[in-house]
């Protein structure tokens, strides 16, 4: 039999609890985002481990990375992981607030190997280091671009781009 | 000798092709059982190759025919999509969606619309999610026939037949979606709180009949190549997805139903009327090529099904919620949202910032097709050249969803 979806349904109410217990310190600010999304924030220095440990959760396990943004907040760089679990069919989505002069970040390729391509997207857009990353590459512009064009102060120069 | 003459520098991928044939020599692994030295080269494949359906690159390394290692190159149809949306209002922004994944456009409008309308608190009006559901699934049935057509094409067996009446018959829907929406392609249809223009008159009925056809052309195709030898052995048991591929690499829509795992968004976090409808989740069990083609022929036949129900089940009332017209500008309060969606090709979605202006603050894709080619080092790895092309047609890639 294939693997099932929703094997082991659990109320928005139930999830958050459960996070709040097994997790207490470690993610803060957890919040239900109607109808079937979790919120919450985590500090960058945990996000390896805490990465690990949502995975392997058994009651509530989020194996599957769904995509990950970078956000120029202006203050801060945010890194945000929208992961999804089998077991509950519900989604969450995990801030990390990184500090705008020094965007750093373990990389999650070990935990969730769909992080690779996501995380070379988020240092392309928006210069998030991922301390790591076997392959940290541009990958949706050239090798040779200058600049992360989804920072709010980016200009746009053709110095940026030499073989446009 | 003139400068265009010069051979270009390799650039970062082709380096690093290179660069794993010299690890894996110095590991001690350039050689076979015997202690024959492989005899690699590093081929570039596209970006115009015509088997890889739009502007991918792929740098593969061979040893004869065995494909070694494939590294994807994208970004050839980098448009800035994502750039684009924070100057664009909200409304402004509806056709630029159109071009992300332009195979399937009212499902990628959709997926922008909805998220929209939740980030503002809309509820698009009845009628219009009943007209939304029949051009979202007219759209996946032409999107399949695209998807299914080319890569049967490739397979050579068939020549280009299937694609030809493939393509035919997806004019029959297109011309539907173009008397709807005055656009052929790029509908721009979807509007937040309901779509553009009502259904002009006899249009239900012009679609009842291109659904009583539907089926027996479907007859038509599978009895071209259900029993062909040639297809068969080129396609069954290649190119194996596992569930924990899907599990891994979070592959969605036909292809990892094909591996049995029934992950439907329409099913599982159902939107819009589809928790009225009764539709089967399409599902094969091997996970190779000839189980994608399988389960995207079965969900032909489902949509048709849905089609059917929702012309029998349409409401009469407006088409948009409000005013007689679409808002032209919205402000939406200040938060965040993702909704997923159910395309053609898996989840796509879109993930939208509001700051609270006119303007999304960020806006961000997840796009199946990028997703899915993630994978594609580990699955292409080990076949054969030819079986590659087979595999890279069956997993269906759009590259204006990929590069945005």
């Amino acid at each position: 039999m294939g693997l099932e979806v929703g094997s082991n349904p659990m109320s928005m109410d139930a999830i958050a609890a459960l996070l709040a217990e097994r997790f207490a310190g470690d993610l803060a600010d957890i919040r239900i985002q109607e109808p079937d999304t979790i919120r919450t924030k985590c500090a960058p220095e945990q996000l390896k481990d805490i990465a690990r440990r949502l995975k392997d959760d058994p009651d509530a396990g989020y194996e599957t990375l769904n995509w990950i943004a970078g956000v120029d907040r202006q203050a801060s760089i945010e890194s945000i992981y929208h992961v999804y679990s089998w077991q509950t069919n519900t989604w969450l989505e995990l801030h990390v607030d990184l500090p705008r002069e020094n965007p750093e970040v373990d990389t999650v390729t070990g935990v969730w190997p769909a992080a690779d391509w996501h995380e070379r997207e988020a240092w392309d857009m928006v210069g998030i280091v991922y301390l790591g990353h076997p392959d940290l590459r541009r990958i949706l512009l050239k090798d040779d671009f200058i600049g992360h064009p989804l920072r709010k102060d980016y200009i746009d120069l053709a110095e940026n781009h030499p073989h446009a | 000798m003139p400068d265009e003459f010069v051979t270009p520098e390799p650039d970062e991928a082709v380096k690093l092709a290179l660069r794993r044939i010299d690890e894996a020599t110095a590991r001690g692994e350039g050689s076979d059982a015997d202690g024959l030295a492989f005899n690699e080269v590093v081929v570039n494949m596209g970006p115009q190759h015509p088997s890889t359906h739009g502007v991918l690159r792929l740098v593969v390394t061979l040893d004869g025919e065995l494909v070694k290692d494939v590294i994807p190159v994208i970004g050839y149809l980098h448009r800035c999509k994502e750039k684009l949306a924070e100057r664009r209002t909200y409304f402004q922004y509806i056709p630029i969606v159109d071009r992300t994944e332009y195979v399937a456009s009212m499902n990628c409008e959709w997926a922008y619309v909805m998220t929209v309308e939740k980030l503002a608190g809309i509820q698009p009006t009845r009628r219009a999610e009943f007209i939304r559901v029949i051009t979202g699934e007219l759209s996946r049935m032409a999107s399949h026939l695209v998807a299914v057509g080319t890569f049967t094409a490739d397979l050579a067996p068939l020549g280009t037949a299937m694609v030809f009446y493939m393509f035919r018959d997806r004019e029959y829907i297109l011309d539907l979606l173009e008397e709807l929406s005055g656009a052929r392609m790029m509908f721009n249809y979807f509007r937040f709180g309901g779509v553009r223009y009502d259904l002009p008159d006899g249009w239900t009925s012009k679609c009842r009949d291109l659904m009583k056809r539907m089926p027996k052309l479907i007859d038509e195709y599978e009895s071209l190549v259900d029993d062909n030898a040639i297809f068969l052995q080129r396609t069954q048991g290649k190119g194996v997805i596992t569930q924990q591929d899907v599990v891994d690499f979070g592959i969605t829509g036909p292809n990892a139903r094909a591996s049995a795992v029934a992950l439907d968004l329409r099913r599982s976090r159902p939107y819009s009327v589809y928790p009225e409808l009764d539709f089967e989740v399409c599902t094969a069990e091997h996970g190779d090529i000839f189980d994608r083609y399988r389960v995207r022929m079965d969900e032909l036949r489902e949509s048709i099904r849905i089609v059917e129900q929702c012309l029998d089940m349409l409401p009469k009332g407006p088409v948009q919620a409000g005013a007689l017209r679409a808002p032209y500008v919205i402000t939406p309060p200040p938060g965040s949202c993702y909704v997923g969606q159910e395309n053609p090709r898996g989840e796509y979605g879109t993930y939208i910032e509001s700051d609270g202006s006119r303007y999304p603050y960020r806006l961000k894709y997840r796009d199946p097709c990028f997703c899915n080619l993630q994978l594609f080092p580990k699955l292409l790895s080990g076949n054969k050249i030819a079986d590659a092309v087979a595999i890279s047609g069956s997993i269906d890639l759009v590259l204006g969803g990929i590069d945005r």
